[in-house]
């Protein structure tokens, strides 16, 4: 069935067709307030310019994500511009041999990823790290402070590269070019997530090209001289043997790690960051106890989703809230609109760091992909939060009207965050 | 079919019979058990689907495997002398009669 003979079987005036006429899925703004509206009627709608059936609430998306049997997450970084051939053959010829492992594998393939993956991403090894992380976050306030200025940009300064500095300690890389591997990941993200034309796709498939060179060396270098890091942890699960893992999907690990571990802590980091200057008592609250900030995480975690939603494709038919989809049709799982439902949040539009539930949000997905690095993330948002209450108590956003939001499908993050110090 | 009994942190007992060959996680969830939170689906990274067996239960089951037994150094509730992630221990005869105590929290 093409996309248009979908909607049209649903009557014009349902409001089901109503919501995926509305639905805009690559703008922010107004986007909470569309679901809102749309979620007390309308827990699933098919939106035709992306040919995805949207599921509005926590219940729905959380069944979905549990249910591995029967959806697949074979298309969760699906392109949503299909890349043209040449560029495909561009990648070949540049040798780009990067596979799925993981996000978009179904059991086994998945499990055999996971398992090598978690001998290093685990809360153990992720302890520590503490220490480092703190110093990292140190060293990006002492360069504030020193800079003499009194408006800064957050992201500019401090949040934009904070997170891939932290993959790189998981590398075992502390001199890396952190700009470098954002330039790559924005493109990545772009190339997946966003609407690029033919030449912009082609220009990204260079930088693609780039970064996996750049995590394939850094395995070859790891087989060389193993320490105690990501990429020496998975040759070291595989232990030479391809039945395990073999040494191409060791480095499609480590380049999904490049991409996974920082720009989605970049967004919820300015999200959160976001959220609490808008509110400068609340700002004040966690200037003066610092305890309440693991909860101020989480709230911000649910209340500003940065991985605003994710995909599935149905494995055989299938029912989600009385719907009925064929097998093969594509789920795109709000978790920003999950993350608001009443039904499990009461007020659920109401930013409260004091939430007692906060952390049963779905920002890091749920079931057997749940997210590995959730309790890294956890750590780097709280140092960053306590490093700055302490840092610049009075802290104040300015200009908020500038701040704008990237137009991808997954992803939503603040790409300026100007702050008046007021030292 | 084994049957098990949780404790929920108030005091109150569900008795369920629990099939063999899932996971007791996978069981609770199924039958409702609260308390449960299991974030990761048994994958064995959340650490949110901690239990307390009886000692008995307990001993019968052995030791858990090294990396479990990491990662019940962060569960949230305080970690007891037979405290285990209920996703990693499997249904079947052995487990009949278990008592198992479900935490006050999971995080
Ligand atoms: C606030 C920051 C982060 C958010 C919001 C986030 C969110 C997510 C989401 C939504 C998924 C997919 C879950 C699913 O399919 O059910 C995921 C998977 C994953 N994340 Fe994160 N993530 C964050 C940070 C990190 C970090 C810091 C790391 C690494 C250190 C990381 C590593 C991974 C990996 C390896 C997976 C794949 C898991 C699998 O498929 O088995 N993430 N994350
Ligand atoms: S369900 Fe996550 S550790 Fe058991």
């Amino acid at each position: 069935m093409t996309s248009t003979t979908i909607l049209s079987k649903i009557p014009a005036g349902c409001p089901m067709h109503q919501a995926g006429e509305r639905f805009q899925p690559f703008e922010h703004k107004g986007m909470t307030d569309f679901y809102a509206s749309v979620r007390p009627e309308v827990p699933i709608f098919y939106a035709p310019s992306i040919d995805c059936w949207v599921v509005t609430r926590r219940e729905d998306a959380l069944a979905v994500l549990r249910d591995h049997e029967r959806f697949s997450a074979s298309n969760a970084t699906a392109p949503i511009v299909p890349w043209p051939e040449e560029m495909h053959q561009f990648l070949r010829d540049q040798h780009f041999t990067n596979e799925s492992v993981q996000v978009a594998c179904d059991p086994p393939r998945h499990t055999r990823g996971r398992n090598a993956a978690m001998t290093f991403l685990n809360m153990k090894k992720f302890q520590n790290y503490e220490a480092d992380v703190r110093a990292l976050a140190r060293s990006y306030i002492n360069e504030i402070s020193n800079s003499g200025k009194d408006i800064v940009d957050l992201v500019e300064s401090f949040t934009y590269e904070y997170p891939a500095k932290v993959a790189f300690l998981l590398l075992g890389e502390k001199q890396l070019d952190a700009r470098k591997l954002k330039q790559w990941a924005d493109l990545r993200i772009k190339l997946i997530f966003g609407t690029l034309t033919h030449e912009q796709q082609m220009e990204a498939a260079r930088d693609l090209a780039d970064f996996w060179h750049f995590a394939s060396a850094l395995v070859e270098q790891r087989k060389k001289k193993p320490g105690d890091d990501y990429p020496s942890a998975l040759l070291a699960a595989r232990a030479g043997d391809d039945s395990i893992l073999t040494e191409n999907e060791v480095k499609s690990l480590v380049f999904g790690l490049l991409l996974a571990a920082h720009e989605t802590t970049t967004n919820a980091a300015g999200n959160l960051l976001f959220e609490l200057l808008k509110r400068p008592i609340t700002w004040q609250a966690i200037v003066e106890d610092q305890s309440l900030i693991p909860n101020a995480v989480e709230e911000g975690l649910r209340y500003a989703t940065s991985t605003i939603a994710w995909r599935r494709r149905a494995k055989v038919d299938v029912e989600i809230a009385g719907v009925q989809l064929p097998r093969g049709s594509q789920i795109l799982l709000s978790l920003t609109s999950a993350n608001r439902d009443e039904k499990q949040f009461a007020d659920g539009e109401i930013f409260d760091i004091g939430r007692s539930n906060a952390r049963s949000h779905i920002a890091f997905g749920n079931g057997i992909h749940h997210c590995l690095g959730a309790p890294l993330a956890r750590m780097e948002l709280r140092i960053l939060l306590e490093e700055l209450t302490t840092a610049f108590p009075k802290m104040r956003l300015e200009d908020e009207e500038s701040i704008s939001f990237l137009p991808t499908l997954s992803f939503r993050g603040p790409d300026r965050l100007p702050v008046r110090l007021n030292r | 079919m084994p049957k098990l009994t949780f404790i929920s942190s108030s005091g109150d007992r569900h008795e369920i019979a629990a099939s063999n060959g899932a996971s007791v996680m996978e069981c609770a969830v199924e039958h409702g058990i609260e308390g449960i939170v299991a974030e990761c689906g048994g994958s064995m990274s959340c650490g949110t689907c901690h239990i307390y067996l009886d000692q008995e239960a307990y001993e019968r089951l052995g030791i858990p495997a090294t990396a479990e037994n990491d990662l019940l150094d962060f569960v949230n509730a305080p970690r007891r002398p037979t405290s285990r992630l209920s996703c990693q221990i499997k249904v079947d005869e052995h487990l009949d009669g278990a008592v198992i105590s479900v935490p006050q929290s999971q995080y």
